[in-house]
């Protein structure tokens, strides 16, 4: 028997699933008020516990690594990381991104997370039959800009409850090689090294 | 008991392992100063990034110097605030995740207890006793009268004294962080300017030093406009002398007012050495405890002790409700 549990906090929604044999035995996907800090372990522990598992008896992880807020991915990371360690159990990464795009049915899907001042983190998807791939890289843009490059239909999402199926079919997941390396995927360096590069 | 210690409030992620709140098993930090150095200061995004990537590597060291297994612990204490809170709460999630993997249980511990607990590490507290508390946070006046009892006497009324040490030394030219260089630089140099003490007579427990860094930065802005040669060693012997007056004479008016039994200096700025000398010289009376340098700064043993202690006097755990927090009152950490 296989136990994943799957975590994303890089939106403002909590997604966390655990997965026995493929199948999503128990999940939670809730919209949250800047709190996954607080919310993430009770939500966690009463998972485990309607599913009856511990979390030492996991198989594997799978985070979602961003891009998104970096606080929010930092949180999930956070917790993914330390789990992987402590119980020396494989770790896998997937974007933060793909996992909102696995909630729609459409041929083309531009998910995004907001980003203020009319940016944010998006990209473009596209599926066939139920097969996730990237068209376009992860980047941060002005999203109306951002959208004028598509003359093929698509939908815009900028939320919805990830498609376990889907993601775990997909070949979005990554390994991670050595714990100690797992980090988010923030897309950006920092403002203040920025400002010192001089851009 | 063993009590796993967990601090990441500013730049250094720190793991511990302390045995019945007195013997260190291990105190692992890892120190970001030299990357934030280059910004003059500590960049919280920055800081935060660096957390998360050091954050297993620091427990798995700390672990293993302590030669202990997580199953066998007792007790996780963390720092729960006041603090950067973008990187609070990484220790703060990580320490959850361990008490929810092994099921042990996790308290929530005042950075600023902590330091006050690290001079109790080689030192056994005498109550009553006054801490002072220094750093680049905090200016405080701490009266215990029991072991988890905190009673702000009196606190800085605008800068904190590492803060002003800061501000002095960037205006001097001198490199982040500035406490140690401007401590290094005045032991070279003689008191030859006359710098204010402020609030050193007043009525009560208080402190200020944005007046005494406003005179200091003023003075040497029209120096420089008159094209006098600042003597900078003898500048910073000036501004170190009037801050460890302050300090000093008012941790003496606490002592004598409470007639407590002990002192004890805390936090970053008890590292100075003219704090250090000066508070031996003119306080000899009662034992001034000084944590040695490795429990100055920021490290998760002082954090592991302290909720030992809190811990001993509670008699009840946080639960996974438990949060950062970048403000916190020292007596809601009680």
């Amino acid at each position: 028997m296989s136990k994943q549990l799957i975590i994303d906090t890089a939106t403002k929604y909590i997604y966390l699933s655990l997965v026995v044999d493929n199948k999503e035995v128990e999940s939670v996907y809730q919209q949250g008020d800047n709190n996954h800090s607080v919310t993430i372990i009770p939500l966690l522990d009463e998972l485990l516990q309607k599913a009856n598992l511990s979390l030492q008896e996991l198989d594997e992880v799978i985070v979602g690594i961003g891009p998104g807020s970096y606080t929010g991915v930092r949180i999930g990371v956070t917790v993914a990381k330390m789990i992987g360690y402590l119980n020396q159990i494989r770790v896998r990464t997937i974007s933060s991104l793909a996992l909102i795009a696995s909630a729609s049915d459409q041929r083309y899907v531009i998910p995004y997370v907001d980003a203020r001042r009319g940016n944010a983190f998006v990209t473009c998807l596209k599926q066939e039959n139920n097969m996730l791939s990237f068209v376009t890289e992860e980047s941060l843009e002005n999203l109306e800009q951002y959208l004028k490059q598509f003359d093929f239909e698509y939908e815009l999402i900028e939320e919805g409850k990830p498609n376990v199926k889907k993601i775990l079919a997909s070949n979005l997941l990554e390994d991670v090689g050595d714990i100690h390396e797992l980090k988010p995927n923030y897309l950006r360096i920092t403002e203040a090294e920025r400002n010192k590069n001089g851009n | 008991m063993y009590v796993l210690g967990v601090e990441t409030s500013c730049d250094e992620t720190s793991v511990s392992v302390t045995k019945d709140g007195k013997e260190v098993l291990s105190n692992v930090v890892l120190s970001q100063i030299d990357i934030h150095k280059e910004y003059g200061g500590v960049v919280p995004e920055i800081a935060s990034r660096e957390h998360i990537k050091g954050i297993t590597y620091v427990f798995d060291q700390a672990m293993k110097d302590a030669k202990i297994e997580y199953k066998d612990l007792d007790l996780i204490a963390v720092t729960q605030g006041p603090g950067l809170i973008g990187s609070l709460l990484i220790g703060v999630n990580a320490a959850k995740v361990i008490s929810l993997n092994y099921h042990i249980p996790i308290i929530g511990v005042h950075h600023i207890t902590g330091h006050i607990y690290a001079s109790n590490i080689e030192h056994d507290f005498e109550f009553p006793l006054i801490a002072l508390v220094v750093s680049g946070g905090h200016t405080e006046l701490i009266l215990m009268k029991e072991h988890f009892s905190f009673e702000k006497l009196g606190e800085t009324q605008d800068d904190a004294v590492g803060e002003a040490y800061d501000k002095v030394a960037r205006v001097l030219g001198l490199p982040y962080p500035g406490g140690p260089v401007v401590d290094r630089l005045a032991k070279q140099g003689v008191e030859e300017y006359q710098f204010p003490r402020p609030m050193i007579d007043s009525d009560d427990f208080n402190f200020s030093f944005s007046g005494l860094k406003s005179h200091v930065i003023n003075l040497n802005h029209n120096m420089q406009q008159r094209n006098e040669e600042v003597h900078v060693e003898n500048f910073c012997r000036s501004f170190q002398e009037a801050v460890t007056d302050v300090l000093v004479a008012k941790t003496i008016k606490a002592k004598d007012h409470y007639q407590v039994k002990q002192i004890v200096v805390a936090g970053g700025v008890a590292a100075n050495s003219g704090l250090r000398q000066k508070m031996k010289e003119r306080i000899t009376d009662i034992p001034v405890y000084f944590p040695s340098m490795k429990y100055c700064t920021d490290n998760a043993a002082m954090i592991s002790v302290a909720g030992y202690y809190k811990y001993q006097k509670e008699q009840k755990y946080d639960d996974f409700m438990l949060n950062g927090s970048g403000r916190l009152d020292i007596n809601e950490g009680e």
